[in-house]
């Protein structure tokens, strides 16, 4: 048989997966990268339609993805299938768990957010006294976010706040670009007022509109030659030597035959997403002498918002320059040890103008409704939030050894639930938002402290964190699992703290710092 | 030849294909494809080895069929055909909820949906009918408009955030008859012909199709 032996097998083909493949393969290392799910060809797989003639009508396709709220009718076929992958929650403490196994993974559609941590995060624990500090600083890892946000092309507008780091922006355009409104400057004047500093919003312009591992990390690695890619290759257990305790490699099944196949290399980077990696390792039975591996499953708070509407732009009759543009507001709250609030962390507010309202707004329905929806229409201004959750030793993922999915490999169980702070947090945040709309003289249409289940972000980190304690954590500061070194972990998985920020920068960051580390150690011969 | 095939496939990746530009509706009515030399094209050369095909114009099931109510029993289906032309009536010239065929398309709906889902309709239409025989002593299809809001507006509320709907269940299903039947109506064949029919464009999607799927034969 023509068994190969790579160096480096790579578990995964997201923006972790992809960076690490790009910097191992740039090093002469020769990689194999396995994904579970096909490759999608956009142009083929996709197809205009009229949403008439949509089976459903634009609804989803009812109980298909029941944890999925971005699904729609038009995009459920990128998901991940439920019935095919499941996993199991107390029906009390739901979870969405969202995931995507096409080639580039949920690199092909992430919202391009691009945020640095701030020592805020790292060091969190300082700062709070309470949790545990990443092993690194911003200091560690300013130098790799810098070469990130070149590879994916980072705008934004350089600001000076220690919470706020400003990174290595490329010129003009982006979201949130363009002259402001007076709505939106009306809204700065009074934040600033309150001490609450408003920037712009920090985003991605990626290449030809898309910042994926698909188009900026793999076609540089597989020119290298060094790179070979298997899809719908689903693992199913890492393999290791039993004399040395390293691991040697990995057992597969291909996912339309279900052939069980296995694949030698000297290293195993997991990068499969926070949850497949850990729910690897949990079946594989390795890196877990800490007893935290699946532990501090954490991610952020969706859904708070207030809407107001602006009296002069009623109607139809708002002036040019009125309405419309947004403001991004970075973390504000607990920022120094003296403030004391009912809730620890902080949270970012997006606040946006010249959207209309919904129909949900009023009690009211047929003419009248549409009357009141055309009066609103344009008027309004609107804000939302990014909470940080805690990261809690009990809200944690373990497998199910009852369920198995479609390859006969057991299932997550996740047991998450919110606590008081998150609670407070958002009902500050509602509170804030409401009082700086109604100190512009805007009127409030709409407002909720309520926010989606866990998971909903869909930035879930934590599961495998780092730490420089092998009794506390399951990875060191370089991504290697604290039992096995030749066995990384490079994804979210790693985080300590997430921040109210998209992860999206700091997983490429330590992807790349990890890689690039590793690389390091196997030319020594260390690894 | 991998790495000339990788190279083809992202070059047909379009502008901006961020998630919210992939899936939301867009104003776009993509023409028919074009017929490609009709029926006396197909297989130019003829040889085993070109077998290309004409496309099939073909026509939709709405377009030549009614579709038959089957989940609703007579008295609730009723109910939902009166609640449906209350809740979206023609206005500024497009079809209401009825032209729409809006009921028969959530009789379809609600027979496929989760049973909480089925059991939120069915209580709530049941519920109607039975205010309606207490106030005004006849069913809720059989009330006139004066009354029918006599019934609805207590039950109506505003609602701040969509994942957190009334939780009184008569409310919860005004709440979420109300989305319903208006999604169902602008979705409709009926509005998309009566957009065109105007000038002004019908909502269109970018469809996923199903990705290499696993087969369990």
């Amino acid at each position: 048989m023509a068994a190969k032996e790579y160096d480096v097998l790579i578990v995964g083909s997201g923006h972790s997966g992809g960076m690490a493949a790009n910097v191992l393969t740039r090093k002469g290392i020769s990689c194999l990268m396995l994904n579970a799910g096909p490759e999608a060809d956009f142009a083929r797989d996709r197809t205009a339609k009229p949403v008439s003639e949509l089976p459903y009508r634009g609804f989803n396709k009812p109980g298909r993805l029941p944890h999925v709220y971005q699904a729609t009718e038009a995009n459920a076929n990128q998901w991940v299938d439920e019935k095919e992958v499941p996993y199991t929650h107390d029906p009390a403490k739901p979870y969405n768990w969202v995931r995507v196994r096409l080639l580039g993974g949920r690199s092909l559609f992430w919202a391009r957010q691009s945020f640095r941590l701030s020592d805020f995060e790292f060091k969190a624990a300082d700062l709070e006294g309470s949790g545990e500090n990443w092993p690194i600083s911003l200091a560690d890892l300013a130098p790799y976010y810098s070469q990130v946000e070149a590879i994916f092309r980072v705008t934004g507008r350089k600001e000076g706040w220690p919470q706020f780091p400003d990174g290595n922006f490329v010129e003009g355009g982006g979201f949130g670009g363009g002259a402001e409104s007076r709505t939106i400057r009306r809204f700065t004047e009074l934040a600033n007022g309150r001490g609450i500093g408003v920037s712009r919003m920090r985003s991605a312009l990626g290449v030809n509109g898309m910042a994926s591992s698909l188009n900026l990390l793999l076609p540089d690695a597989i020119s290298t030659g060094k790179l070979d890619i298997v899809s719908n290759a689903i693992v199913r257990e890492i393999s290791v030597d039993k004399k040395t305790g390293l691991a040697d490699g990995a057992h597969f099944v291909e996912r339309h035959s279900r052939r069980e196949m296995h694949v030698k290399a000297r290293v195993v980077v997991l990068a499969a997403g926070s949850l497949e990696s850990t729910r690897l390792l949990l079946n594989s039975g390795l890196a877990n002498s800490s007893g935290v591996l699946g532990h501090y499953l954490h991610d952020q708070i969706y859904g708070v918002s207030v809407v107001a509407s602006v009296p002069e732009a009623r109607d139809g009759k708002a002036p040019a320059g009125l309405m419309g543009g947004s403001a991004f507001v970075p973390r504000f709250r607990n920022l120094k040890k003296e403030e004391k609030r009912d809730f620890i962390k902080g949270y970012c507010m997006l606040v946006s103008s010249g959207a209309g309202a919904s129909p949900n707004h009023f009690a009211a329905y047929g003419e009248e409704l549409r009357k009141l929806l055309d009066r609103y229409a344009g008027s309004c201004v609107s804000g939302t939030i990014y909470g940080e959750r805690p990261a809690r030793f009990e809200n944690h993922v373990r497998i199910d050894k009852e369920v198995a999915d479609a390859w006969g490999i057991p299932v997550l169980h996740v047991d998450v639930k919110d606590g008081d702070n998150e609670h407070n947090m958002a009902k500050d945040a509602a509170n804030t938002l409401e009082e700086l709309f109604q100190a512009a003289g805007w009127d409030i249409v709409s407002k909720t402290d309520r926010f989606y289940p866990p998971g909903y972000s869909i930035h879930e980190v934590g599961t495998a964190r780092m730490g420089d304690d092998p009794r506390k954590s399951v990875l060191n500061q370089w991504n290697q699992t604290h039992d096995i070194r030749n066995l990384l972990v490079v994804d979210g998985a790693a985080f300590v703290t997430c921040g109210w920020q998209n992860p999206t920068m700091t997983i490429l960051a330590l992807s790349m710092r990890a890689s690039e580390h590793l690389g390091e150690e196997m030319r020594k011969g260390n690894v | 030849m991998r790495r000339r095939r990788f190279v083809q496939a992202l070059a047909a990746v379009p502008a901006a294909p961020v998630l919210a530009a992939q899936t939301a509706a867009v104003p776009q009515n993509p023409a028919a494809p074009p017929a490609q030399g009709g029926r006396g094209g197909r297989g130019a050369g003829g040889g085993r080895g070109a077998q290309e095909v004409a496309p099939v114009e073909l026509t939709t099931s709405d377009t030549v069929a009614a579709p038959v109510a089957r989940f609703f029993t007579p008295p609730q289906f009723a109910a939902l055909r009166r609640l449906s032309g209350l809740l979206t009536p023609p206005l500024k010239g497009n079809p209401g909820a009825l032209e729409c065929g809006a009921p028969e398309f959530l009789d379809f709906l609600l027979g496929v949906s989760p049973a909480d889902r089925q059991q939120l309709y069915r209580n709530g239409l049941d519920a109607l009918n039975a205010l309606a025989k207490k106030q005004f002593g006849k069913p809720f299809a059989e009330v006139d408009d004066a009354q029918a809001h006599t019934i609805l507006q207590p039950l109506l509320v505003a609602v701040p955030w969509t994942y957190d709907p009334p939780r009184d269940p008569l409310k919860h299903f005004l709440f979420a008859a109300r989305q319903d039947v208006e999604t169902a109506t602008r979705n409709s064949p009926e509005w998309s012909a009566a957009a065109a029919g105007t000038g002004r464009r019908g909502g269109a999607a970018l469809v996923w199709n199903a990705i290499d799927p696993v087969y369990r034969g």
